[in-house]
Order: structure tokens, then C-alpha cells, then sequence
């Protein structure tokens, strides 16, 4: 089969970490190719370079068989590749056709708006889409998104498509849509490369399976020669624990109650529509669903960060809903964001600053107006060695730590009694080990297990179902700002959780 | 940033760019004199094609820090300037852009005046109230004009760049208002000018020259801005809002209430520069009494890289700078202009070295690399 | 108030508006790429500057050249700074208005004056090296069209760079939002990362328009100066390009609709005058003056409402430098 691309010997370094260490890597025609590995493998890394984002340090890159440099996605385009970003590379308030034909030449230098728009609603039609090219693109779903992001690589021609974890907004009917145009674009010979955490989906969608650990290529497989078990192996370099030793009574008492809970999101949409929850006491309640379904907009409203419009949420009997943050702090809250480095910290203070985000304002930390200097150092030494967080001392700039201390550096400021007498109650952990390696996950899970047995009640967000069966009690499902139904784990089959997750299936029972 | 040298000669050898993470502060005062001696450079080559005579120019500036008087003179310039600096200092640390010391000094000026004309015309303050009260007025003044842009950015996210920068252009034609009005001195001939300060309303009422109480107004000014940004609650939450205004409202921090509370004292410590020009330098009001002052005091803001001991020496030098202008103009027939070029090219030259203060160059020749 | 009285202050609001629209024009530009630049002010009164050396020595058509040359030179320090180096836009801006006021001082003092004139035109005759104007462009009259009563002198009788101005927005409307070169400037200004993905070149965009920008600070500086009001002083500008930077908020970034805002400024600017002269209120020009900055304050509290912004279009990406390798 015809080889489109060839990459030999990649190296790209940043400071600190070698992101691809001496890679090679090929793509045929009509074919899918995955690109599986944890988050942090190297494998965004490596396909920015083949569309010019990033220069390599070192090694060649061949298209169709000739050597080729691309030092920008001008060259990339211009040999026919095209990229699917994670996050979407769109523009909210331009028309769909002003999103695909942007930096096009052959639109007309006054574009001519009625010949494009039939040409893309035309090839939209051709893998089964229903694009509007004159609407603007904060009116479309997720999924249309993506359909536009498509279009405006197919409607450039391309030979190669890099698609970066392209199923993680979409609902599993979302996806399965996707994959039949995929399928359909691989027919007509343009050759696919799929990045993926996700094992699963890189056996169900692609011809060949490359896995990435730490940078390296670890092997390159036919899809039908493996299985999940191997391909497990090599991504994680040893069998994953399945089991996290809970050991622990379960609870009948309710402790917190969320009743009819409703909230705008920040596109002004509702976001969350009539969440009803219970969490009870020493409990951790899972919640999971496809990115975007009101998750995040819950962990807010509980942490007191967004307004809700409706409802009421009691802790051990009393309305909190729509307390200011410090108000929810002192009854007992805690809330572990997600993305640390965005929300979480403030990475150009110290880490003393950071973990005294909250506390500072309480004796014997300061006074009325002046702060305790002496007292917050002393302290903050003894929760750093608590919490495992490894740094030279405490007045070096957060942001020099690594992602899994700034994790640990945060559980540390969420979970410790800095305050005499203060006890997290609530704990709103939303998305916690994303992007961390395996045993900073590990620490974060079992630290969250730890003070479940210890009287506090856990609200766990996560997009990853294996570790919410994992780590959690009960779990939940979330579509479109609406509970769909919560189990134990193991209660329901993967299959239907797919379909809750889909908006397919609702669940009564608990 | 990669620069890659293309030429035959060079083929092996790659510049890069590369962050700096830290540096000593030895390196960061180097390289700021660094800058400023090459905006001198630079300038004094300008100017001389221009035929200015450059080293006359030059040793009169010098002169101004090697001769006692001219040096008095100059820190009375830097009263006002370092004042509004320390002002910006701490809008600067909650990430607030205040282009607005300018206007906040002009509402200082309008606040002290007020008061002298308050006693001269209506005898309502006791003369040893005068000069307190006017310090108090001035402040409160200057803060009030601050605070309305730090509501609007707290509460509404208006961007304070403009707002600012918009609202010292109201406060002078307030000013010019008044003082081509009703606040013009009827005994005055016509000239737009208010009535001459009593000696209690100045500060030279202590020691004689204004210079002292104004080092002072400035040195206590100095010591409260270090306070509140090292040791106290509302300096650690506005380090925090400066990081992330998100971050800020996640650890519970009423940050419209930090921000306005910054903004009032950022605005009153700039107002009180306003003060220390009508009731320092001039001794009574005059339409645009402020050369600029509160656009030189982000110059010195920065140049002292948010450290408010370091203002105080960077407001002499460019107060200095203001003394050596008006020199130049009166007896050499040197344009004063000259000085606002100087400034300007030092700005310039200062955000280069924090350029280099940030980033390495690394020439990587054939894989070994040398740094610089 | 006669029909005469009315006639002169629209036809001098035009005038002194035409000052706002053709800076603003650029402006708008460099602020829909993302780049506010702040140096506006300084640019322009270089230009007003020049202008008035280059009359005075030359010609107008060389001076208007010399001009522009020189607004391209001080936008390309600020492009440099902030689209490369990655500098914040307002302090590099901020540098950039003290340079031009600095620099306009040095160059059009007296003594210096004389020596750069003397350079430029050896065969200058003695009054003209001490002169303190220049010769005003001429105005031309639209035939037919200048006759109508009111309105026609207001819109025909003007100078060739007022009807330039006109002509300039209309086009530059049509490029901004009909054309591909306006989609690419538009989608640099919201999201620089996802042009760069599609092959724009984020960085040679933004210098093309604050060229632009900084072309027609400089022009507007040329055109106050020569074609509305020929005589020198220190800081002759006065602050008019803060203005034009105002005018820019209060036009949402729409060339046609900063036509409107300009001559909104510039009849509020006449009217201070021109009150004064008929002896109506001798405290309304302070307030007049005013006024400008105050209708942008309140333009910018009503705009800042996030869906107010997302229907007119502020550019999401303003002031915020754009780097691929972070």
C-alpha cells in the first residue's frame, strides 16, 4: 500500500521533558491509523509537528515518498494535511462558511457567498451532515462543530487528516455518526490518524494501532492481531490496578440534598435544566457523562462561583444555594477545580501564597489588617511534608512544579486543617487526575478515599467511567444539565450507561 | 522563537530564544542601567544630526544631580512623580492598568485648592487645619477618580486602560473650567490663576523649604504602599486578583471590594502628588499645572520594577530630567522637547532589557550550544 | 443663528471631524487584527510636523508623502514590540506617544527648525525658516453639488483629503467585511491561534495593519495640520488622537459607523468655539471638551456586556499577543 507519510526520528524537546524521543511513524492510503497513549505520551506533541506548529528538534519528514520541511500549517495545507484540533479551532461569532473558507485563494477576492455556500452544503451532504453554511457557529451543537472542522479540511482537499481526540465532546450516537464518515473518507483513500486514549475506540475505528508512552513509540499493531489486554500493557508499561482497596461501611444517612437545581451556563443557554441529587454521608458520588453535559456548571453552583436561577441545595439540613464562595468555604466546602494551573492556582505566586489562598484570612494567620508571616511559614512546611508536594522550600513560584504536585499542592490547601477546627464536609472534586500520570492519580484518589471514611461527603466528576466504577460509591449520569439515573457500580452494563450517556435511557431506581 | 541564520558562513549555527526562569537581581539592575545608557546613546546620536549640541545637553543634566540646589530641585519634581508612582504601584500588582495618575493629580489639585479657597473666601477652616485637611481632601479626591474605573472594571469588566486614560482629559477641563471661572483670582489681572496660597497652606510652612515636608508626604507614602503589598490582607489579595481575577474569586476574596479599596488608594496616593504641586512647587493653581507627571510616574513605576523603595531614587532621576528640561529651554536654547525624547527612548530601551530579562539567546551550533 | 452661521459650523464639523474619522480608520483596522495601538497620538502629531516642514520647504503632495513615510517608520517600532516581541501593547504605545511629542518639540524648535529647512531647501527664502505656518491645502468644490442650500457646502466644499476620507471608509468598510483580506484581518483579531492553523500568517497580518494604522495616525496628523489649521505650537494635537482611539470604541469597530462618530466629535469640537464666539455660555467649552470622553466612558460601560459584544463584533483577541509555542 502506498505510504502518504513518513516521519523518522523525530525529536522535540521542551524544558524539562523530552515530549518525542526519536520517533518514527507511517500512514497509508485509505487508511485509519490510532495514535493511543496516556495523556502527557507525546502524541498531540508529535502530530503539531507534522502540521508546522512546532519545529522538531531533529528527523525527517517524508509525504508521498518525498522529503519535505514544514515549518508552518501554510506548508502543512499546502501537502494536502489537514487537523482537527481537541478544542475547536472555530470562530463563535463568523458564519460557518467564513470558518471554512478562511485563508482559502480561490473563494474570489470578494467572496462569492452563494457559489462556496452550495459547495459546502453539498459536500456536507455528501457524509450524510445537515451544515448551514450561513449560520453562525455558536448556534451549532458540539457535533456540528466538528462537522465544520471537517469540512474545512475536506473542502481543502486533503490526503491526510489528523483527527486529536475527537470523541470526547461527543455523545457515543455522536460518535458512532462520526466513524461512519471517517469510514467513508478512508474509502475515497485519504489516510486517517486518530489520536486516542481511549482503548476501545482504537479498536473499534482503525486498521492500525501505534501506542506512545513517555515520548517513545512502543509498538505498532494490525487492529484485528491485538486486544485490549496488550494494548493496556504497552500504553501503561504494567497492569493497571483495578481495584482501590475501599474497605469501608456504607452510609444510609443523607447529608446533602440537591433538589430541582437549575443554572445558566456562560453561552447564556441553561446548562443545567433540573438536577436532583443526594449525597450521603462518607460517600462518594460519582457523576459522569460526555464534557459539556452541565457538569462543570454543577461543581460550580455548589462551590458558589455561578448563580443558579432554581432549587435548593441543603448541607446537613440548610439551604446554601447561591452563598458567596467564602460563605460555603467556612460552612465546610471544598472545591478541587478542574484544569489546576487555569483555576486552581495562581501560578506566579508562591507556594506558600497557594496554599494560603483561603486560609490567609483567619487567626493565627493575621490580624485585622496584617498578616502573620512567621505563623503561615511554619505551617505551610508542615503541610507540604503532609502532602508529599516536592519542592526545594516554600517561596519558589508554583508554576515550576510539576502537574501532579500542583495537584497535591492543592488537595493540601482544600483538605488540611489549616484552620483550627475546620473540616472539609463537601468536597467537590471536578475532573482530579486529569492529565496526571498514574501514580499522582493513584495518590489523588486514595487521599479522596481517605476523608470519605473520615465524615466527608464526595461529589467525584470525571469523564473516565473505569475510574469512577473505581473509586466511587454511586455514580450518576449526566445529560443535558439532567440526571439520568444513578447506580452502584457494577448494577448496569457498560452498554446502557453508553445509552444514559446518549440521553437514551433514563433509570429510576437507585 | 527560532532565528535561523541562512547564509553560507552560518549554516551550522541556529539562534534561539529562550525563556528565562530566573534571573539575580544583580543581572535585572544591570541590565536596566544597561538600557538606560543605550537610550542615552541612541538619543544623543538622534539629537546630534539634528544639531543639537549633545554634550552641552548632557552635562547640564548631569549637573543638576552633582550641584545641591539643582538637586533639591529635582527631588521637589520627584515629590509629585514618585507620589503618583507609588499610587500606580499598587494598581499595577492587582493587574489594574491606571493610565490615569494624570487626572487623579489633577483632582488632587482641585481637592487642595478647594480647601484654601474654602478658608480664603468663607473662613471655614481653622488655619492649623488647613494643610491636614488638605491632605486628606487631596486624597480622597484623587481615590474618588479611581475608584470609578476600578468599580466599572470589578463589577462590569469595563476595560480601565481607556477609562482611565479618558478621564484625565475630564479632570484638566474640569480644572481649565475652574480656573478660567469661577475660581480665577479677582485680584488676579485676568490671568487664570487662583488666589496665592497662605504660607499655612503650603508645604513649606515646615523647615522652610517645601522639599522637606514633601520627602516626607513621600517617604511615609513609600513605607505605607511597602506595608500594605508585603505584610497585609488586602496586598496578598490583590497579588492574588493581579494572578487571576478566576483564582481570586475561587479562594473567596471579595474582589470588588479589593479592587475598589485598591483602586481608592492607588488614586489617592497619585492625588496627593497633585497636592504636593500646587501647595509645593507653584503655590496656588494654574490650568495644566501637571507636565505630564502621571504619565512620567508609569515610566518610573515600572523602571523601579514594582518595588516601592526603588521609586523614590527613579523619580529623583527623572525629576532631575524635568529640572534639566526647563534649563535647557531658558538659557541654552536647547529645546525642552529634548527631555520628553530622552524619556521616551529610555521607555523604550527599559522594555527591551525586560525582554532580555525574560528570555536567553542560545546559539546552537551544530547540536552544542552557547549561551548568552 | 443665520443660515450662513449653520452653513460654517456643519462645513467646519466636517472639517475638524475628518481629523477622528481618518485616524480612527486605521485604527480600526489594527485593533480588529488584535493590536491596539495606543501610539496613536504620537504618530499623529509627527505627522502634523512634518507636514508643516515639508509645506514649508516643499510642497504639500511631498509633505503629505513624507507624512505617510514616517507614520509607516513609528508604526513599524510598535509592530515590532508588540506583535514580535510580544511587549504590552500599552506601555509600548504609551513610549510611542512621548517619543512623537518628544521628537515633533525637538524637530520643529526654532533654532532646529531653521538648520533642517536650510538642509532640505538651501535656496529657502530668510521669513520662511522662522514662520510659524503653512499654506493651507485649498478646498475644492464639487460643481452642481456644493450649490445645494445647507448641506452643500457642509459635503462638497471641502479639501482633497476630506473627500479622500470618505471615499477611504467606504472602501475600507467593504474590504473589512465583504472580502477575503477582511475575513483574514477579522478571524487574526477573534482567534490568531485557529488562523494560523488554516496557513494565515497571524504575525505579517498584524504588521500590515498597524502599518496602516500608524499611516493614517500620521496622515490625520498631516491633514489637521495643512488642511484644517496651519499653525504651529508645541503639542499642536492636544490629545486628538486619544480622541480618534475613543472614536474607535463609540464606532464598534466599524468603518461607516466611525463617520458618524467623527462628525458626532467634531461638531461637538466647533461647537465649542463657535458658542464662545457668539458669547453663549463662557463655561460651555470646558464642558464641550469634555463631552467626547464622556460619550466614550459610556460607550464602553454599554458595550461591556458579554452579548452585546459577541453581536457588534469586539475583537475577542484585542491586545492580547499571540505566540505558537506556548
Amino acid at each position: 500500500m502506498e505510504e502518504l507519510l513518513h516521519l523518522k526520528g523525530i525529536v522535540k524537546k521542551f524544558p524539562g521533558v523530552v515530549a518525542n524521543d526519536n520517533v518514527d511513524f507511517t500512514l497509508r492510503k485509505g487508511e485509519i491509523h490510532a495514535l493511543l497513549g496516556e495523556n502527557g505520551a507525546g502524541k498531540t506533541t508529535l502530530m503539531n509537528i507534522v502540521y508546522g506548529l512546532y519545529k522538531p528538534d531533529a528527523g525527517e519528514i517524508y509525504v508521498e515518498g518525498k522529503r519535505v520541511e514544514i515549518r508552518s500549517p501554510r506548508d502543512a495545507i499546502k501537502l494536502g494535511i489537514g487537523m482537527v484540533h481537541q478544542n475547536f479551532k472555530l470562530i463563535p461569532s463568523h458564519t460557518v462558511m467564513e470558518n471554512i473558507i478562511l485563508g482559502l485563494k480561490d473563494v474570489g477576492f470578494v467572496i462569492n457567498r452563494k457559489k462556496v455556500g452550495e459547495e459546502i452544503r453539498k459536500l456536507s451532504e455528501q457524509y450524510g451532515w445537515r451544515i448551514d453554511p450561513y449560520v453562525y457557529v455558536w448556534q451549532l451543537s458540539a457535533g456540528e462543530k466538528q462537522q465544520v472542522e471537517l469540512l474545512k479540511i475536506l473542502y481543502r482537499k486533503a490526503k491526510i487528516l489528523i483527527l486529536d481526540e475527537p470523541t470526547s465532546v461527543l455523545t457515543p450516537q455522536e460518535c458512532r455518526n462520526l466513524f461512519h464518515a471517517l469510514r467513508k473518507m478512508a474509502e475515497e483513500g485519504i489516510g486517517i490518524i486518530f489520536i486516542t486514549h481511549k482503548l476501545e475506540e482504537a479498536l473499534s475505528i482503525s486498521d492500525r494501532i501505534t501506542v506512545m508512552r513517555k515520548g517513545k513509540i512502543v509498538a505498532t499493531k494490525n487492529a484485528w492481531e491485538t486486544s485490549i489486554e496488550e494494548l493496556t500493557n504497552y500504553m501503561i508499561g504494567r497492569p493497571v490496578l483495578f481495584k482501590l482497596d475501599k474497605n469501608k461501611t456504607d452510609s444510609s444517612e443523607d447529608f446533602i440534598l440537591i433538589r430541582n437545581l437549575k443554572a445558566y451556563g456562560d453561552t447564556g443557554a441553561l446548562a443545567l435544566k433540573n438536577v436532583n441529587l443526594t449525597i450521603r454521608k462518607n460517600e462518594i458520588l460519582g457523576i459522569i457523562g460526555v464534557t459539556g453535559n452541565g457538569q462543570q456548571e454543577l461543581a460550580e453552583v455548589l462551590a458558589g462561583l455561578r448563580k443558579a436561577i432554581d432549587g435548593q441545595v441543603l448541607i446537613d439540613g440548610m439551604n446554601i444555594l447561591n452563598y458567596s464562595p467564602l460563605k460555603l468555604i467556612e460552612l465546610g466546602v471544598a472545591y478541587i477545580p478542574p484544569e489546576p494551573i487555569k483555576y486552581g492556582i495562581a501560578p506566579n505566586l508562591t507556594i506558600r501564597d497557594n496554599l494560603f489562598l483561603k486560609a490567609y484570612r483567619y487567626k493565627p494567620y493575621s490580624s485585622r489588617i496584617f498578616i502573620n508571616l512567621r505563623e503561615v511559614e511554619k505551617k505551610a512546611e508542615e503541610i507540604i511534608r503532609r502532602f508529599n508536594v516536592v519542592c526545594p522550600n516554600t517561596s519558589i513560584k508554583a508554576r515550576s512544579l510539576s502537574g501532579g504536585n500542583i495537584q497535591r499542592l492543592i488537595l493540601a490547601r482544600e483538605l488540611s486543617e489549616l484552620i483550627n477546627g475546620w473540616k472539609p464536609r463537601f468536597i467537590i472534586a471536578a475532573y482530579p487526575t486529569k492529565g496526571l500520570d498514574i501514580s499522582a492519580a493513584e495518590f489523588v484518589n486514595r487521599t479522596l478515599i481517605d476523608y470519605s471514611k473520615t465524615g466527608s461527603s464526595i461529589l467525584y466528576i470525571t469523564e473516565d467511567i473505569e475510574e469512577a466504577m473505581m473509586v466511587c460509591d454511586r455514580i450518576a449520569v449526566m445529560y443535558d444539565g439532567r440526571i439520568m439515573g444513578v447506580f452502584k457500580p457494577g448494577e448496569v452494563s457498560i452498554e446502557k450507561i453508553g445509552l444514559m450517556m446518549a440521553g437514551a435511557e433514563t433509570l429510576t431506581t437507585s | 522563537m527560532v532565528i535561523k541564520l541562512s547564509s553560507r558562513f552560518f549554516k551550522q549555527y541556529t539562534v534561539k530564544i529562550e525563556k528565562r526562569l530566573e534571573y539575580s537581581r544583580k543581572f535585572a539592575i544591570l541590565t536596566t542601567i544597561t538600557s538606560i545608557l543605550i537610550a542615552f546613546g541612541v538619543a544623543g546620536i538622534a539629537l546630534s544630526i539634528l544639531g543639537v549640541d549633545v554634550v552641552v545637553a548632557y552635562t547640564q543634566v548631569l549637573t543638576v544631580f552633582t550641584k545641591l540646589p539643582l538637586l533639591i530641585e529635582a527631588i521637589k519634581y520627584a515629590i509629585p512623580i514618585g507620589l503618583a508612582a507609588l499610587g500606580l504601584n499598587i494598581a499595577f500588582r492587582m493587574n489594574f492598568w491606571n493610565i490615569g495618575a494624570e487626572g487623579q493629580i489633577y483632582m488632587g489639585m482641585f481637592a487642595s485648592t478647594g480647601i484654601v479657597l474654602l478658608h480664603v473666601y468663607y473662613g471655614l477652616i481653622p488655619e492649623y487645619l488647613v494643610l491636614i485637611t488638605m491632605i486628606v481632601a487631596s486624597f480622597i479626591a484623587g481615590g474618588a477618580w479611581c475608584t470609578l474605573p476600578a468599580i466599572l472594571k470589578a463589577k462590569m469588566k469595563v476595560n480601565e486602560i481607556l477609562t482611565t486614560l479618558m478621564m484625565n482629559y475630564v479632570a484638566i477641563y474640569f480644572i481649565d473650567f475652574l480656573i478660567y471661572g469661577p475660581w480665577r483670582d479677582p485680584k488676579g489681572y485676568g490671568f487664570p490663576l487662583s488666589v496665592p496660597f497662605p504660607s499655612y497652606a503650603k508645604l513649606t510652612i515646615l523647615f522652610g523649604d517645601s522639599v522637606y515636608l514633601g520627602s516626607i508626604l513621600l517617604l511615609t507614602m513609600a513605607m505605607v504602599v511597602f506595608l500594605i503589598l508585603k505584610y497585609s490582607k488586602l496586598g496578598f489579595e490583590l497579588r492574588v486578583i493581579g494572578e487571576s481575577l478566576e483564582t481570586a474569586r475561587y479562594a473567596g476574596i471579595n474582589f470588588v471590594k479589593a479592587i475598589t479599596l485598591g483602586g481608592f488608594i492607588s488614586g489617592g496616593i497619585a492625588g496627593l502628588g497633585g497636592l504636593a504641586i500646587v501647595s509645593g512647587i507653584i503655590g496656588r493653581l494654574r490650568p495644566r499645572a501637571s507636565a505630564g507627571y502621571g504619565y512620567t510616574a508609569i515610566i518610573v513605576t515600572l523602571l523601579s520594577a514594582l518595588n516601592p523603595w526603588l521609586i523614590i531614587p527613579t523619580s529623583i532621576f527623572f525629576g532631575g530630567l524635568f529640572v534639566a528640561g526647563n534649563m535647557l529651554q531658558a538659557t541654552l536654547n536647547i529645546p525642552g522637547a529634548t527631555i520628553d525624547m530622552l524619556q521616551a527612548l529610555i521607555f523604550l530601551f527599559l522594555l527591551f532589557g525586560e525582554l532580555i530579562k525574560r528570555y536567553k539567546l542560545r546559539i546552537v551550533v551544530r547540536g552544542v550550544s552557547v549561551e548568552h | 443663528m443665520s443660515i450662513e452661521w449653520i452653513e460654517q459650523v456643519l462645513q467646519l464639523t466636517v472639517q475638524m471631524g475628518t481629523v477622528y474619522l481618518i485616524a480612527s480608520l486605521g485604527e480600526i483596522y489594527a485593533e480588529r487584527s488584535g493590536v491596539l495601538n495606543l501610539g496613536l497620538e504620537g504618530i499623529m502629531i509627527m505627522g502634523a510636523a512634518i507636514s508643516f516642514i515639508f509645506t514649508v520647504a516643499y510642497n504639500h503632495l511631498i509633505a503629505i508623502l513624507v507624512a505617510a513615510v514616517v507614520g509607516i517608520l513609528m508604526s513599524l517600532i510598535l509592530a515590532v514590540m508588540t506583535v514580535h516581541l510580544r511587549l504590552n501593547q500599552v506601555i509600548v504605545g504609551l513610549a510611542l506617544t512621548l517619543l512623537g511629542i518628544g521628537l515633533s518639540g525637538v524637530i520643529t524648535s526654532p533654532g532646529i527648525r531653521e538648520k533642517i529647512l536650510l538642509t532640505l531647501n538651501p535656496n529657502l527664502p530668510e521669513k520662511m525658516l522662522t514662520i510659524q505656518q503653512a499654506e493651507k491645502l485649498l478646498e475644492i468644490p464639487i460643481p452642481l453639488l456644493s450649490q445645494i442650500p445647507i448641506l452643500g457646502r457642509a459635503l462638497f466644499n471641502h479639501n482633497v483629503l476630506v473627500y479622500f476620507s470618505l471615499i477611504t471608509a467606504f472602501s475600507m468598510w467593504f474590504i473589512l467585511f465583504k472580502t477575503r483580506a477582511g475575513l483574514v484581518i477579522r478571524s487574526v483579531g477573534e482567534n490568531p491561534s485557529m488562523a494560523d492553523t488554516l496557513g494565515v500568517n497571524v504575525f505579517l497580518v498584524r504588521y500590515i495593519t498597524v502599518i496602516i494604522s500608524g499611516l493614517f495616525a500620521s496622515l490625520a496628523g498631516a491633514y489637521f495640520f495643512i488642511g484644517f489649521h496651519p499653525f504651529w505650537r508645541e503639542g499642536v494635537t492636544a490629545g486628538r488622537g486619544f480622541i480618534a482611539i475613543a472614536l474607535v470604541i463609540l464606532a464598534t469597530w466599524n468603518p461607516l459607523r466611525a463617520i458618524l462618530g467623527a462628525y458626532l466629535f467634531g461638531g461637538i469640537e466647533t461647537l465649542q468655539y463657535r458658542l464662545q464666539l457668539l458669547g453663549l455660555g463662557a463655561q460651555s467649552p470646558y464642558f464641550l471638551a469634555m463631552l467626547p470622553y464622556i460619550i466614550t466612558i459610556i460607550a464602553l460601560i454599554l458595550i461591556s456586556t458579554e452579548s452585546l459584544r459577541k453581536k457588534i463584533g469586539a475583537p475577542a483577541s484585542l491586545g492580547i499577543p499571540y505566540s505558537r509555542e506556548e
